[in-house]
């Protein structure tokens, strides 16, 4: 069994800390939504001006593959919650393996995206560096392609993080550190896990889903 | 902390992969606009769940959070919005020193 | 883990470790504080020596002292380093680091670490900037209106930029850290109409900091990766808008005003209700007018797009909502004069601060209602009016109140009185310097001058000259405050816990604080600013030596 971890030495009882840790959580997604906010503007912007081109590119997407991810990230928000659950009733074997599902499954996200970008290489989408496409829509192809490589860019760097994080927290679980004496770290990693997942959600429809019936 | 039943995350889940079956395959099927209206309100649903169960917004957060959560969700709408209020009407109500009509046939707009 | 009443006082936060590294370790407010307040300094007169470049310059019509790419550098460096790295921390890093969880009755703040960390990521943004000065500066102005900051500008336009985006993460954690100590981390008994103004102020400024500051780091990364790739979303010939970077742009930077007055505000009603002798007027009107100007002040950003190509029907509903902005900031200086009303007053260094805050606020907040009527605003943009309408409410208002705070807490912080007659002589020199320098910027951008140019028509000449030397003025008062409280270090007169005999909880622990701020735990019972002639006979109000 594991020792009674401390209450940090602001606080007055382990009840305050636990408080201010799930506030101060909210708060800091509260700022990455407003940071991935302006490209979703950028976003519609380009959906409304462009509403032709942004669909025949979009039409470019994997959508398989894109469908794929979401399953995988969906899944691992599911084993996240019971790893988050798990460690409030107690269980170290239950909440490494549940850590140890969800970090896998976020790499095989990132090794499925890798997958799609290698295929955008391949097939000369990727802005600025290799980028060839012909037509009165080619402008706007290539501002959709922009706009889809920084977006999910910036959301594997932040998958990248989160799978490091969880990863981390699994070998500390092993070690038994989680329980109901103590899991704020497992729940905090799980909330920025969650918005991570929260932001694919949306990123998803918007990238791969425009005008499908084509 | 009493956390619900594994079947209760479980139920989640499903009705999220439910979901994503809904829009990816609604999207094959031409409803004009209602096509991205409905991808956006399925993606909403989806975060809803998330954040609602998976993210235990609904039972065991305390009423700030919720607060900071709809809050920033707010401030996005409103970039949005007022953002969106200059592009809905910039060509029916442009400034007088803007670019007249037939000058913007050139141009990559 | 609560502290035990001790037989022997507990060192001051400055006597817990006397080396470098205790300092550049700490997780004490009190000495990140300190350590905020020396870099902010040292950023504040770098910013002012561009800016003494730029009245020397503006002396006579000519260019004589630099040609107009150094004279755009010079404006654009003025103002990266006074917004971001001055004016936007000084008040809530300095005074708010220091005085908050004090004011609440807590140890420290909610997340101390956190808090030292944001020391050093500002540090880091400054030393970008810093770089960007030694590599030649950048010219975009503070601005970085695109296209010409990611297609046309030949300066250091991506260093720059990273420097902002790396300080702005330190304003992030920052207002993040102070949310939730206010809600987490009061004392027994302090309810939230129990907090003095100061807290109430930022609180407010910390939720603007949390919600806008990242939309500021995602357009200054597009602008990065426009500049560098040249691909992206504001560039016309690329089918992209430059408004598209302008709304981004300032529905971060109007906020921002906000985060560099709200705190201000929050010291001029300590300051006033002390030297008044009276509690505040109207306590949960003040209150709700912080908030208010807080949430209004995310609607009206399009203010600085009059002109800009932005459609008309957005420019009048900015117009409109930017006109309701100033009544809640119109209530405040309604109620600090009525705290005044009949109120015993000292008009000492900290309180000649705060009336001058007062006034030239007022002044700088009506002349922002001239800019926002539409009309109006198509004559005095980018015009001096402009210029001098700012910089009276981000100097006469916020530097003001930022001196005021510093003057008033000095004790508090240091244990020592700093010399009153000087201080005042200082605030004086300050207020008419300021006065001279930029009130006839409003009547030059009224006749017409624009602004961010190094020449000019020499019909303009006489009002250009009064305001350099006006200029000269402000600077001699600025200095002194540095010789004598730097003086006062060493030979001030000691301090007691409550020299001013002021009401709050910061002056119930011994000056300077210990590094847990109180033995035991305070539990409030009072109401705030319980001022009242039965307290000033207990113990008369006016300086009292440490017994």
């Amino acid at each position: 069994m594991s020792a009674v971890h401390p209450i940090a030495e602001q606080f007055e009882t382990r009840e305050q800390q636990r408080e201010a840790d799930s506030l101060g959580t909210w708060v800091f997604l509260a700022t990455e939504i407003m940071f991935f906010g302006p490209l979703l503007l950028a976003y519609l912007y380009g959906r409304t001006h462009y509403g032709e081109g942004f669909a025949i590119a979009s039409g470019h997407t994997h959508v398989g593959l894109g469908t794929l991810n979401t399953a995988l990230l969906l899944t691992s928000s599911l084993t996240m919650a019971l790893a988050v659950r798990s460690s409030w009733i107690g269980g170290r074997r239950a909440v490494t393996l549940l850590l140890a599902a969800t970090a896998a499954l976020g790499i095989a996200f990132l090794v499925v995206k890798g997958i799609e970008y290698r295929k955008e290489w391949e097939e000369a989408l990727v802005p600025p560096f290799r980028f060839v496409f012909s037509g009165e829509h080619a402008r706007a192809v290539e501002v959709f392609y922009w706009l889809y490589f920084l977006t999910t860019g910036l959301h594997a760097l932040h998958l990248t993080i989160g799978v490091a994080l969880v990863a981390w927290l699994a070998l500390r679980a092993r070690r038994g550190e989680f329980g109901p004496h103590y899991h704020a770290p497992v729940e905090m990693t799980g909330l920025y896990w969650h918005f991570v997942d929260i932001v694919w959600i949306f990123l998803y429809p918007l990238i791969y889903l425009l005008e499908r019936w084509r | 902390m009493n956390p619900a039943p594994v079947r209760a995350y479980v139920g989640v889940w499903i009705a999220l992969l439910a979901l994503l079956a809904l829009t990816a395959g609604s999207a094959f099927v031409n409803l004009g606009a209602w096509n991205s209206v409905a991808n956006l309100v399925i993606a909403a649903a989806k975060a809803l769940l998330v954040a609602a169960f998976f993210m235990h917004l609904r039972r065991h957060a305390s009423a700030l959070v919720r607060v900071f959560a709809a809050a920033a969700l707010f401030t996005l709408a409103l970039l949005f919005a007022l953002s969106g209020a200059d592009y809905a009407t910039r060509h029916i109500a442009p400034v007088p020193w803007s670019e007249p009509a037939s000058a913007t046939q050139s141009s990559s707009r | 883990m609560s502290a035990v009443s001790p037989a022997v006082p507990a060192p001051s936060y400055v006597g817990e470790g006397y080396t470098l590294r205790s300092w550049l370790t700490t997780h004490d407010h009190k000495r990140i504080a300190v350590l905020y307040a020396i870099a902010i300094t040292a950023f504040f007169f770098i910013g002012g020596a561009a800016a003494t470049m730029i009245r020397l310059e503006l002396a006579t019509p000519q260019a004589d002292l630099v040609q107009a790419d150094t004279y755009n550098k010079l404006f654009t460096i003025h103002g990266v380093i006074m917004v971001w790295f001055f004016l936007i921390p000084s008040i809530p890093a300095t005074l708010g680091n220091f005085l908050m969880p004090l004011m609440i009755g807590a140890r420290d703040l909610a997340f101390p670490r956190l808090n030292l960390a944001s020391w050093y990521i500002y540090v880091a943004g400054g030393v970008f900037t810093v770089a960007t000065l030694i590599a030649g500066g950048v010219d975009t102005g503070w601005t970085f209106y695109t296209p010409y900051s990611t297609m046309f500008s030949n300066t250091n336009v991506i260093l720059a930029a990273a420097g902002v985006f790396i300080t702005g993460f330190s304003s992030i954690l920052t207002g993040l850290n102070f949310i939730v100590t206010v809600h987490k981390m009061r004392a027994p008994g302090m309810t939230w109409f129990r907090l003095p103004l100061f807290v109430w102020a930022h609180y407010a400024t910390s939720v603007i900091l949390v919600l806008a500051t990242p939309v500021l780091a995602m357009t200054l990364v597009l602008i990065a990766a426009e500049r560098l790739l040249h691909v992206g979303v504001f560039d016309p010939a690329l089918g992209g808008d430059p408004l598209l970077f302008q709304h981004l742009f300032w529905f971060y930077s109007h906020p921002a005003v906000y985060i560099m007055v709200l705190p201000a505000m929050g010291v001029a009603s300590e300051i006033i209700t002390c030297f008044a002798r009276k509690r505040v007027f109207g306590y949960r009107f003040m209150a709700y007018a912080i908030l208010g100007i807080a949430t209004i002040g995310f609607l009206v950003w399009g203010h600085h797009m009059f002109v800009s190509g932005q459609s008309m029907y957005a420019g009048m509903v900015f117009s409109v909502l930017s006109f309701m902005v100033a009544v809640p900031s119109a209530i405040k200086v309604f109620n600090w004069t009525a705290t005044l009303y009949k109120g015993s007053i000292t008009f000492s260094a900290p309180m000649l601060y705060a009336l001058g805050f007062v006034g030239l606020f007022m002044i700088g907040g009506m002349t922002g209602l001239f800019l926002a009527a539409l009309a109006l605003d198509v004559h005095l943009t980018d015009t001096y009016f402009v210029v001098a309408h700012f910089h009276y409410i981000m100097v006469g208002g916020s530097v003001m109140a930022y001196l005021g705070g510093i003057h008033y807490w000095w004790p508090k912080a240091t244990g020592r009185l700093y010399p009153e007659m000087w201080a005042r002589v200082a605030a004086v020199i300050i207020f008419a310097g300021f006065n001279l320098t930029f009130f006839p910027q409003y009547l030059l951008g009224y006749y017409g001058m624009p602004r961010r140019y190094h020449v000019y028509p020499p019909e303009f000449t006489v009002l250009n000259v009064l305001s350099s030397a006006g200029a000269s003025i402000l600077a001699v008062g600025y200095l002194l405050p540095l010789a004598y409280l730097a003086w006062s270090l060493f030979r001030g007169e000691k301090a007691g816990a409550n020299p001013w005999n002021a009401c709050g909880l910061e002056w119930t622990t011994p000056s300077p604080p210990p590094k847990d701020n109180f033995a035991v735990t305070p539990t409030v019972t009072e109401e705030p600013y319980a001022y009242s002639p039965e307290r000033d006979a207990e113990m008369p109000g006016g300086k009292i030596a440490q017994k």
